[in-house]
């Protein structure tokens, strides 16, 4: 994409809040969740989740169907309750709301004090949190679930020394380094949530459908009496922050500090651990030794990385910290979330990075989906994206590598092992950072330089040409110079595929009887051009010009475009060559046109706004990939105007035809003729639009003829302007006003007797449709020697096929 | 409360075949039980998986984001074409726009998308709330089709009204609802294939096999299909209908509308695929096509059977259970794995119908247990109960049978290399000897430390 559609949301870069709700529940102890709404939003997140963990996420639903959304849901949910409890047996259940359910107005709260009252024996805790998907994305969800936790647990509040570490969406692997670092410098602590082995599970003796990992309930209910909480988030508010409701009601003082990643993040975590009477081992020390280390080796690789980083915003802003503080300048930090405070904490550490590198430009987006990310890497030049897997469409459409990280990783293995956590943790996700760019560079290098330096006997160097000879083919060109029809010139349709679609345009390949650019009456091989060519200058002595027109674009066949002009070279030496091309491959080609000894190319470039080329072109196919609207226009844009330059700079005298089109860019003509005479075009050809069958602009008018002569007019004083244009076929051949191309076409094959002679019936209206192919009497023609031939394939194939089977299978 | 893995109001969707080989009826085809953890997923799931691998048109989620972003790009269908249809739009509700109503907001992502793309075909699925808050999405898009004569088909599909297979059916209208204008075509010789999703390309496999016994292939619905590919579908002579429980409905509507007769068909298998070529050459009725496609199915199937014959050795006797989305999937999987000497002990489907269940009663031995909408606990006790040595299901269901100590086949989404067609018979025999017989069971049995 890349348009920015400004009323949509394009990709994606963020999930709903039920998910983040379910994930967290997943780090207490012996807990079951039920998410109250349809069926397919617990599928899908379970889909989603197991992709990424690659263990069993059983999520229950109920499963509410019309009449409980009419009637409201409580029996579906107090009947999902009861089946869950049956199936699971767990300790603590946790029942979450989906869209639905928040918007017909559900009091969960009431339905399940209905349920608690119904079922005395349950000894389950139960929690409730409200995760409407549309309140906010999977990190908010994760943080309000929390702050439920320790809002409806019942909390012993006798002061037991304990430091409440609050964590958010971290992997498995991360917990557990944080809960042996706990552990290591002897803090009491309890941790919520504990996702350590719930979604990161071993293969044991046998396996329990309970997830029997996580913090445990007893463990949850003391949070009140700790001395202190430590909220490892760095953007929580009044709704979200479970830190908060523990000061607010049971008076434990809190901290907040971001996800220890990277050094300085990691060193703040450690002094605060240390002020709670923590203890630095000496392991720990060499831990951050050795990141400091790693920073100096890797520092002048990670000086060149410009990544993009994109995730929630802790994430983001903890990787941001990490690259800048190894010098990486991350050119789009990005997070889907609508996040309060982000972007001002975000902004000053890029900056900063960027000021050392004299980087200009990078975006920081708030709220952002993947199709306004990706409008800025491109932008800002990135060379790397990390983030999770949802970034691998805009990474393919970048070309760029991804390092995924965070959640979901659903093409990889192992999302839930990834590190990024402490000393060695930030090591690791550097590590993977710093090998990616430097893989992409050691395997690229050798060709870019190559292609970069390497000038050497690669061709055979063009005919030198002085001032004068040119000015002398220019003079001998008939479209160039207005010669009275003094000089011939000869296009040699070659280059039948075309990389863009021009709404004027309709491409013809067997056509004997239209006058207009994109038609032929057949292609011909490099060789059948040569062969051509030596017929036509045997009866023309007058030709000067060998050109390439199509009836695609010259360079979109490249190898059959420089074949043909390398074979005619090699036959006539003093031939002026010229082509005709869009300009979309320009830039690479530019330098191997003057190579193969053009001098006289016209490009076609109708304007110089990608808004208005959105309207002109419907798409660009290029090195690859399908662009549509403005994208497309931008880049056919960029490298028309960029290869004219080159083209102009390396001495090539070059036309530029503007196809005038009424309503829409009738009013940037001029503008047209300013710009491509600033990069050094020569003369520029206003053409009338030829409204062709079939194309887009099949119904579009031409504008007056008047209006085109005003046209000219004014930006002749400009530009020299064409005057003389017959919009010639892709196989014209003679002077400009008299084509002969007709005497020169293959004739029809003499080798059996009898020439076959073919009626054509087709149902799908290519050529005009006559009649049913199955209406015909097959009797009747058969009296008349005529054979009855049906077939599916494309016309040059069908009857390439019925010759086959009349003369019995010999190839025609 | 006990903790056995089967429920009450679960019992009468399981079944075991008896001994007597006689047919018993099973509950099927009903909303999920509560709190059950159905596999299922919902009514919107349905109709985004078939309509979209339409690869062309815009597919417009109105609602909150989670659904857009849990179906971006899902069933992984290839295209020969757009990659339009790989992107995730969606308008993105928020809570504003709940109590405001998000009509408006659907209306200009409309005239967006019409200035700056000017697609001829948009679906709108409208989601959960959508009908709730009142939006009027059908009046947006007639509308929309006003405006800008282009199509814009919307798919009311809240998650709650009904199950997968309601969602289903809300896209054979919508796919209806766009050939409608077209419906009265000359007929010509050829086919549509009908609930084919082009995974891993196997719609290009199933029409290269229709190209090389002379069968012309109109339309494909939907894998690989577009506006004007599917538009032509109204000329063809015949449908074919792969997954019938997507699709049948589509069939049975284009038969009474466009006089196009159906055949249910499967490529699933040796046999399905030999079967389902040569019936649909037959049903053309021209002698030549016949020959051919007996000639070729002769052909392919000596040399699948040959180059699955040294796996069939690794696998005979193995123990197979399977859980799959629709009915004829579930069928097809039997007889392939009769045909590789793999026992089928467990099966069952999410959406299969009454109809489905009496064909896999007949193709079952005596013992196999049968289920339908089934749940991990349900899976888990009888993969014990059967030793299974084999899942064969969708991703959900591969971290289960995984913890469980056995061999995974996915047969959904996500996979990657194509299981249908003779090529998909090979593909299908490689990867259940590789996880059936992988050296990672020895391990995890082996003594601990």
């Amino acid at each position: 994409m890349g348009a920015n559609l400004v009323q949509l949301n394009v990709n994606p870069c963020k999930m709903c809040m039920p998910m983040g709700s379910l994930t967290a529940f997943f780090g207490i102890r012996g807990c079951m969740t039920i998410l109250h709404g349809s069926q397919g939003c617990s599928t899908y997140i379970r889909r989603h989740m197991a992709t990424h963990y690659n263990e069993p996420v059983d999520i229950a639903s109920s499963s509410l169907t019309e009449q409980g959304t009419v009637f409201g849901g409580a029996d579906n949910l107090i009947r999902g309750l009861e089946n869950l409890i049956q199936l699971y047996h767990p300790e603590v259940i946790g029942v979450a709301t989906s869209c639905l359910a928040e918007t017909i107005g559900e009091d969960v709260p009431a339905i399940v004090e209905t349920f608690r009252q119904k079922h005395p024996e349950l000894d389950a805790a139960l929690i409730t949190v409200p995760s409407a998907g549309y309140s906010g994305t999977q990190y908010e969800g994760f943080f309000r679930t929390l702050r439920a936790v320790v809002s409806q647990v019942e909390m012993d509040t006798r002061p037991n020394g304990k430091v409440n570490v609050i964590t958010g969406m971290i992997s498995p692997a991360d917990t557990r380094w944080l809960k042996s670092l706990l552990e290591g410098m002897g803090v009491e602590a309890i941790l919520l949530p504990d996702l350590s082995e719930n979604l990161d599970g071993g293969h044991g003796d046998s396996y329990s459908r309970l997830p029997m990992g996580g913090t445990p309930i007893s463990e949850i209910g003391l949070m009140g009496g700790a001395r202190m909480t430590l909220e490892l988030s760095a953007f929580q508010n009044k709704d979200t922050s479970p830190a908060r409701v523990l000061n607010e009601k049971y008076g434990v003082p809190f901290l907040r500090l971001p996800l220890p990643c990277g050094l300085a993040a990691t060193d703040a975590l450690i002094r605060e651990l240390k002020k709670l009477g923590g203890t630095v081992s000496e392991g720990l020390r060499k831990e951050r030794e050795r990141y400091l280390d790693a920073m100096i080796d890797s520092h002048k690789y990670n000086a060149l990385a410009r990544p993009v980083i994109c995730g929630e915003p802790d994430f983001v802003r903890s990787v941001v910290g990490l690259c800048c503080e190894n010098g990486a300048v991350p050119v789009v930090a990005a997070t889907g979330s609508d996040c309060k405070g982000w972007e001002e904490s975000i902004h000053p550490q890029i900056e900063k990075a960027a000021s050392v590198q004299l980087v200009k430009r990078f975006s920081v987006l708030n709220d952002a989906d993947f199709d306004e990310i990706e409008h800025a890497a491109r932008e800002n030049g990135a060379n790397l994206i990390i983030g999770s897997s949802d970034a691998r469409r805009a990474a393919a459409n970048l070309g760029l590598d991804l390092v995924r990280h965070s959640f979901p990783v659903h093409d990889h293995v192992g999302g839930q092992r990834l590190r990024m956590l402490g000393y060695e943790g930030s090591l690791q996700l550097l590590d993977r950072m710093t090998n990616t760019l430097l893989s992409k560079r050691n395997s690229r290098f050798r060709g870019e330089q190559y292609e970069k330096y390497y000038r050497g006997a690669k061709e055979t160097s063009p005919p030198d040409e002085t001032a004068e000879s040119l000015a002398l083919r220019t003079a001998k060109h008939p479209c160039f110079t207005c010669a009275e029809g003094k000089y011939a010139r000869m296009h040699l349709p070659v280059a039948p595929e075309c990389n863009i679609q021009c709404g004027y345009c309709v491409r013809k390949f067997d056509c004997p009887n239209e006058s207009r650019p994109g038609v032929t009456s057949g292609i011909l091989t490099p060789e059948e051009a040569l062969e051509k060519y030596k017929r036509v200058k045997e009866k023309i002595p007058n030709l000067t010009v060998a050109g390439i027109a199509g009836p695609g674009d010259a360079l979109a066949n490249f190898p059959e475009t420089s074949e043909t002009l390398r074979l005619i070279r090699a036959y006539d030496p003093d031939v002026t060559f010229c082509l005709s091309t869009n300009g979309l491959m320009l830039p690479l080609y530019a330098q191997e046109l003057v190579r193969l000894g053009v001098t006289h190319v016209t490009v076609t470039l109708n304007t110089v706004s990608p808004e208005t080329g959105a309207k002109i072109y419907s798409h660009i196919d290029f090195m690859g990939k399908r662009y549509y609207g403005e994208e497309g226009a931008s880049i056919l844009l960029a490298n028309q105007l960029s290869g004219l330059k080159l083209l102009c700079s390396l001495g090539v005298v070059c036309k530029i035809n503007i196809v005038l089109l009424s309503g829409i860019n009738e009013n940037e003509i001029a503008e047209v003729v300013r710009t491509v005479k600033q990069l050094g075009a020569k003369l520029t050809n206003i053409m009338q639009l030829v409204p062709v069958k079939g194309s887009a602009f099949e119904h579009l008018s031409p504008v007056p003829n008047r209006k085109l002569a005003d046209l000219r007019r004014e930006c002749g004083k400009i530009l020299p302007q064409m005057l003389h244009c017959r919009h010639c076929r892709a196989d014209a051949i003679g002077t400009l006003d008299n084509d002969r191309s007709i005497e020169f076409r293959e004739k029809p094959q003499q080798k059996s007797e009898a020439p076959l002679r073919f009626a054509v019936a087709a149902r799908d209206g290519k050529p005009e449709p006559t009649c049913e192919a199955d209406a015909i009497p097959e009797q009747k023609l058969s009296g008349h020697g005529i054979r009855l031939f049906t077939t599916y394939d494309k016309m040059e194939h069908a009857v390439k096929n019925g010759a086959k089977q009349m003369t019995g299978g010999i190839e025609t | 409360m006990q903790t056995t893995g089967i429920l009450e109001e679960r019992k009468s969707s399981i079944l075991l075949k008896n001994r007597k080989g006689s047919r018993a009826p099973i509950t099927c085809d009903r909303a999920s039980v509560a709190g059950a953890v159905s596999q299922r997923a919902c009514v919107y799931c349905g109709a985004r998986v078939v309509l979209n691998p339409i690869t062309d048109a815009f597919h417009i989620v109105h609602g909150p984001i989670g659904c857009a972003s849990y179906t971006w790009d899902i069933r992984g269908s290839l295209t020969s074409g757009s990659t339009l249809f790989r992107n995730s739009f969606s308008t993105d509700l928020r809570e504003k726009d709940i109590v405001f109503g998000g009509a408006e907001k659907l209306k200009a992502a409309i005239d967006e998308i019409m200035e700056k793309y000017a697609p001829k075909l948009i679906f709108v699925y409208a989601t959960c709330i959508v009908g709730v808050i009142g939006d009027d999405v059908e009046a947006v898009c007639r509308q929309a089709e006003k405006t800008y004569h282009n199509r814009v088909i919307p798919v009311k599909a809240p998650g709650f009204s009904g199950t997968k297979s309601q969602g289903y059916k809300l896209a054979c209208n919508a796919i209806l609802q766009l050939l409608a204008p077209h419906e009265n075509q000359p007929k010509q010789n050829g086919i549509n294939i009908l609930g084919d999703f082009n995974l891993a390309g196997e719609i290009w496999i199933i029409q290269n096999y229709f190209r090389e016994i002379g069968v012309p292939v109109i339309s494909t619905m939907t894998g690989d299909a577009n506006y004007e590919t599917l538009i032509r579908a109204p000329s063809a002579r015949l449908n074919l209908v792969q997954c019938a429980g997507s699709s049948l409905y589509l069939a049975q509507r284009m038969e009474e509308k466009m006089e196009i007769p159906f055949l249910k068909v499967s490529f699933f298998g040796i046999e399905d695929t030999t079967n389902s070529l040569l019936q649909a050459a037959k049903a053309l009725g021209d002698k030549e096509t016949t020959a051919r496609a007996e000639a070729f199915t002769k052909e392919q199937s000596a040399k699948v059977r040959a180059a699955i014959a040294p796996y069939c050795e690794k696998l005979r006797g193995k123990r197979a259970a399977i859980y799959v989305g629709g009915g004829f999937k579930a069928i097809s999987l039997i007889r392939q794995f009769r045909e590789m000497g793999v026992e089928t002990v467990v099966v069952g489907t999410q959406t299969g119908k009454p109809e489905d269940y009496e064909t896999i009663q007949s193709l079952v031995n005596p013992g196999t247990v049968i289920l339908d909408d089934t749940n991990p606990a349900e899976l888990e006790a009888f993969i014990r109960k059967t030793h299974a040595d084999l899942l064969v299901g969708g991703v959900k269901e591969r971290p289960l049978a995984y913890k469980l100590g056995i061999a995974f086949c996915d047969h959904n989404h996500e996979r990657k290399h194509a299981l249908a067609g003779y090529e998909g018979v090979v593909n299908f025999a490689q990867e259940i000897n590789l996880s059936v017989n992988s050296p990672v069971w020895q391990a995890v049995s082996s003594r601990t430390i």
